[in-house]
């Protein structure tokens, strides 16, 4: 079985003891965020982050994307310490972040020219590469606000390949599609990713989203954020056509997954931080 | 307070005469503006130069406003004394853009700078530019000095404020982008401070070109023997009221044509802040 040779592989991530607080200046107290983050991700891994809004799930994605800086714990990619963003990790943002003066094409180029990569020759084809690849072919020229939002979302995703980083960072990204896009795009980009073998920790909300596409599901829970449980889905791939959702192991991670977050609700609201 | 610059970009559905107006096309809009303004003029002429219901020295009707201008033209007072306008105009203009936009760049991205300078920019923005017209005589003198000194007071606080709101309100998330494909600090300055707050600075210039007409105007019509501002005073004490209301067309003019020069300005450089259809 090839589990047993990725666990005697180093995990290219390695998130440790991760805590975020913020000062809150105007109270004089802090907010914590994350709590003792415990994580580790296998180079070619695909991971769901599933939790309720407000959890510190984003929180943990920015810290090992380099732009949050934990107050306590330390994140290593491929054994060095994470100590800002770096060409081997790429995000895709919930609101798409695209440059509203750019075109289509000048905004996937972003994802290379401040890493020196438009020295190489072929950053023109690179660009026409991915732009291709998300299926944006024609929309070169075309700015965001002319796209609708499972398009600009494209954008987002062909900016974040462009460079070939090892590692994607999707921070909610179908969050703001409607929801018939959201299942297209959800399927192509199950296709895209285990084509390119790329490692990837995807946050979602959606249970159906969590189960359709990650190797394994890291669920938080809120108040302080902080992993309550990890799931191994073991269904086959590809899972995007409607054949898996009618599979009964699917049926049984959902149920489980709708009784570990009902709870935490409940827990949560209980606990008179409600929301 | 930067909600107050900032172009109305919220359609919302309207019915009735504003609904009518919203459902035309650019060129019927034009021509309904036209109609609008002939019948305006129309109905002034015959109220006031037909059955004469008010004083035509008070109030004179469009014909003999006409009739004004020409006299001006003919005597050559409006040729000299527009070019000292417009001259005093474009400098002072030019000055409040230099001084203004530098500061407001500083201001909309250093903390410390905005806390410093900001409650003076707004204090003194606050303040009417109008009362500082008879100290700018002591100032300046006599001469175009105490008009361009006003023209930039009056136009530099809305370039300043509005560029620096601009900056300091662009989207976190692009920020976040920059710094994650390996911006700079310059970078994140270069390409994404800038260009967010390219709207907001033609927001700036747009009522600070209008702001400057006002500041012209009054300080030439007290502390000035030339420009538009002085032969709206003098032909007004001479009860030329024709004229005075030919030259106060004339500034009309020449403030709305600043303005949208303003507005192509922008749409020539950033063309894709084109208000219809603007995303969400």
């Amino acid at each position: 079985m090839p589990d047993s040779a990725e666990t005697a592989a180093a995990p290219l991530i390695e998130v440790r003891g991760v805590t975020v607080r913020y000062d809150i200046a105007r109270t004089g107290t802090s907010l914590t965020a994350v709590e003792g983050v415990d994580l580790d991700i296998a180079e070619g891994e695909f991971v769901t982050v599933l939790g309720p809004s407000g959890c510190g799930k984003t929180t943990v994605m920015n810290v090992i994307a380099g732009l949050v800086k934990p107050t306590e714990g330390s994140v290593t990619v491929d054994g060095r310490t994470v100590t800002g963003p770096g060409p081997d990790r790429a995000v895709v943002f919930q609101d798409y972040a695209l440059l509203p003066w750019r075109s289509v094409f000048d905004n996937v180029r972003f994802g290379l020219e401040m890493q020196q990569s438009l020295n190489s020759g072929d950053w023109r084809e690179r660009v026409q590469n991915a732009i291709e690849l998300v299926g944006l072919a024609g929309f070169e020229q075309s700015y965001p606000r002319e796209l609708s939002g499972g398009m600009q979302q494209r954008v987002g995703l062909a900016r974040a390949i462009v460079a070939e980083p090892r590692i994607l960072l999707m921070d909610e990204p179908l969050g703001a599609v409607d929801a018939l896009t959201r299942e297209v795009m959800r399927d192509e980009i199950e296709k895209l990713i285990t084509a390119t073998g790329k490692t990837v920790i995807f946050i979602t909300h959606s249970i159906e989203e969590a189960i359709l596409l990650g190797d394994r599901i890291v669920v938080f829970k809120s108040h302080p954020g902080a992993i309550l449980e990890e799931i191994t889905v073991d269904l086959p791939r590809p899972r995007s056509e409607r054949g898996a959702q009618s599979d009964p192991r699917y049926l049984e991670l959902r149920d489980h997954l709708w009784d570990v977050l009902q709870n935490e609700a409940t827990a949560a609201s209980r606990g008179g931080k409600g929301s | 307070m930067s909600s107050l610059f900032a172009a109305p970009s919220g359609l919302r559905a309207q019915r009735g005469v504003a609904g009518f107006i919203a459902g035309l096309s650019p060129r019927g809009r034009a021509l309904l503006i036209v109609t609008e303004v002939v019948l305006l003029l129309l109905l002034w002429q015959f109220l006031v130069g037909t059955l004469g219901l008010v004083n035509a020295v008070f109030f004179p009707p469009p014909l003999d406003v006409a009739q004004g201008f020409v006299e001006l033209v003919q005597q050559g007072t409006l040729a000299q004394n527009a070019a000292v306008s417009v001259q005093s105009w474009l400098t002072g203009f030019a000055i409040a853009v230099a001084i203004g936009v530098p500061l407001g760049l500083l201001m909309g991205s250093s903390v410390p700078v905005d806390r410093v300078f900001g409650p003076i920019a707004w204090t003194l923005y606050a303040a009417p530019a109008v009362a500082y017209q008879p100290l700018t005589k002591a100032w300046f003198g006599f001469g175009t000095g105490p008009v361009i000194f006003l023209i930039v007071i009056s136009a530099i606080f809305p370039i300043m404020l509005n560029l620096a709101a601009g900056i300091r309100t662009t989207s976190p998330s692009l920020i976040r982008a920059a710094r994650v494909y390996g911006g700079s600090r310059m970078d994140v300055y270069r390409k994404i401070l800038l260009p967010a707050a390219v709207p907001f600075l033609f927001a700036g210039l747009r009522q600070g070109a209008v702001l400057a007409t006002i500041g012209m105007v009054v300080a030439e019509l007290t502390g000035s023997s030339v420009g538009m501002g002085a032969v709206i005073i003098r032909s007004a004490n001479t009860y030329n009221t024709d004229q005075s209301f030919a030259a106060i067309m004339l500034i009309v003019i020449w403030s709305v044509s600043m303005t949208q020069l303003v507005g192509l300005v922008e749409r020539w450089l950033a063309p894709w802040n084109r208000r219809k259809g603007a995303a969400s």
